[in-house]
């Protein structure tokens, strides 16, 4: 009777212990696993190889400003911070460029201008996208109408009109200039817009676009505006 | 007794070693049957030990409570009621009687023990 008794509790402590160890795997599985297929990893990898080739080009060019400096600082140590804040400046989109690069002209349609319908502006998001798409190429100087688009270059609507560094562009036709660094850079990006989907949507606006050929020699202009870096600041030293 | 907590810790190992996993969405039920066998298992003990322990009841209460927990939860799920709240609650009064009584037996019985052992 007694060893019945102990045979039946061990049996049912065996199934309460079973389930117990099965529901604390189950509550206790990790929330997120890492379900990227092989492809995904070796791109992830490919991405962080570029970061670090780019890293050590900048080191490189770091290096030889420094070397500079420390072969100048005898001779004439102001003529190469010159060079520097040039290169600064430059880089910021405050001087003008000259190099090769391209025109885009963006114009009414000929059906609107057939149809005789009103010549709209071009949209701020519209503008954008272009823009974003030009961006994908590294290295290129824009300007649009004129005006030249730094970093922190807001395109919007202001009073109804778009406007680049608050600034109106005029209604189309008007140009855009792109210097692309090489022409070999500038064919690309030509062929790129060319082949583009968003000309599609310039045409719903009643837009055209032309992408000129590239040209040896293409000037953007310079930004003219001050630079307001409001939440920017120096680094304390260390 | 010893047999028994072997009983314990080899279904806790073979849970634990094989690393069987339910669907997180039948987790709910699994949780209120562990509940539910608990109950039993305490209300068993307590019936060894006030002498009114009969196989059958213990055996058919384990898994009738089981079923019927998890039943009432899943139920609970289409109807959108949480009837498992209502198991959960019975179950854990019950659980704590049991313990209750089960403590007193056994408190009683050591201090019996131990003025008889005075008295010799």
């Amino acid at each position: 009777m007694k060893k019945k008794v102990i045979s039946r509790f061990t049996m049912i402590l065996f199934v309460i212990g079973l389930m117990t160890a099965i529901q604390f795997n189950t509550v206790n599985e990790p929330d997120s696993r890492d379900t990227r297929d092989v492809w995904e990893i070796r791109q992830e990898l490919a991405r962080e190889k570029q970061l670090h080739s780019e890293l050590l080009s900048e080191i490189g060019t770091l290096d030889e400003t420094l070397s500079k400096y420390e072969k100048a600082a005898n001779d004439s140590p102001e003529q190469v911070l010159k060079e520097t804040v040039e290169v600064l400046r430059q880089d910021a989109g405050l001087t003008e460029i000259t190099g090769p690069g391209l025109e885009v002209h963006i114009e009414p349609s000929q059906e609107a201008i057939v149809t005789g319908q009103n010549i709209e502006q071009i949209s701020p998001a519209l503008l954008i996208r272009f823009v974003n798409e030009i961006n994908r190429f590294k290295g290129i100087e824009l300007s649009i109408d004129g005006k030249r688009v730094i970093n922190t270059s807001p395109i919007r609507d202001i009073n109804g009109r778009t406007a680049i560094n608050g600034k109106p562009i005029g209604t189309p036709p008007f140009k855009m200039k792109i210097a692309a660094g090489t022409l070999d850079n500038a064919e690309k990006l030509s062929n790129h817009l060319k082949a583009s989907p968003i000309l599609d949507n310039f045409y719903i606006d009643n837009l055209s676009v032309n992408v000129m050929e590239p040209q040896e020699e293409i000037t953007v202009e310079g930004y003219d505006g001050e630079l307001e870096l409001e939440y920017l600041e120096a680094a304390e030293e260390e | 007794m010893w047999l028994s907590i072997l009983g314990l810790i080899l279904g806790l190992s073979l849970g634990l070693l094989t690393d069987i996993r339910i669907p997180p969405e039948y987790a709910n039920y699994l949780s209120i049957a562990v509940l539910a066998a608990l109950d039993t298992l305490f209300g068993g003990i307590r019936a060894h030990l006030q002498q009114v322990y009969d196989d059958k009841v213990f055996v058919s209460g384990f898994f009738f409570n089981i079923l019927l927990a998890a039943g009432l939860a899943f139920l609970g799920v289409h109807l959108g009621v949480d009837l498992y709240l209502a198991a959960i609650f019975a179950f854990g009064v019950r659980l704590f009687q049991n313990i209750a009584v089960i403590r007193r037996i056994l408190l009683s019985k050591w201090t019996e023990k131990k003025s008889v052992r005075e008295s010799v």
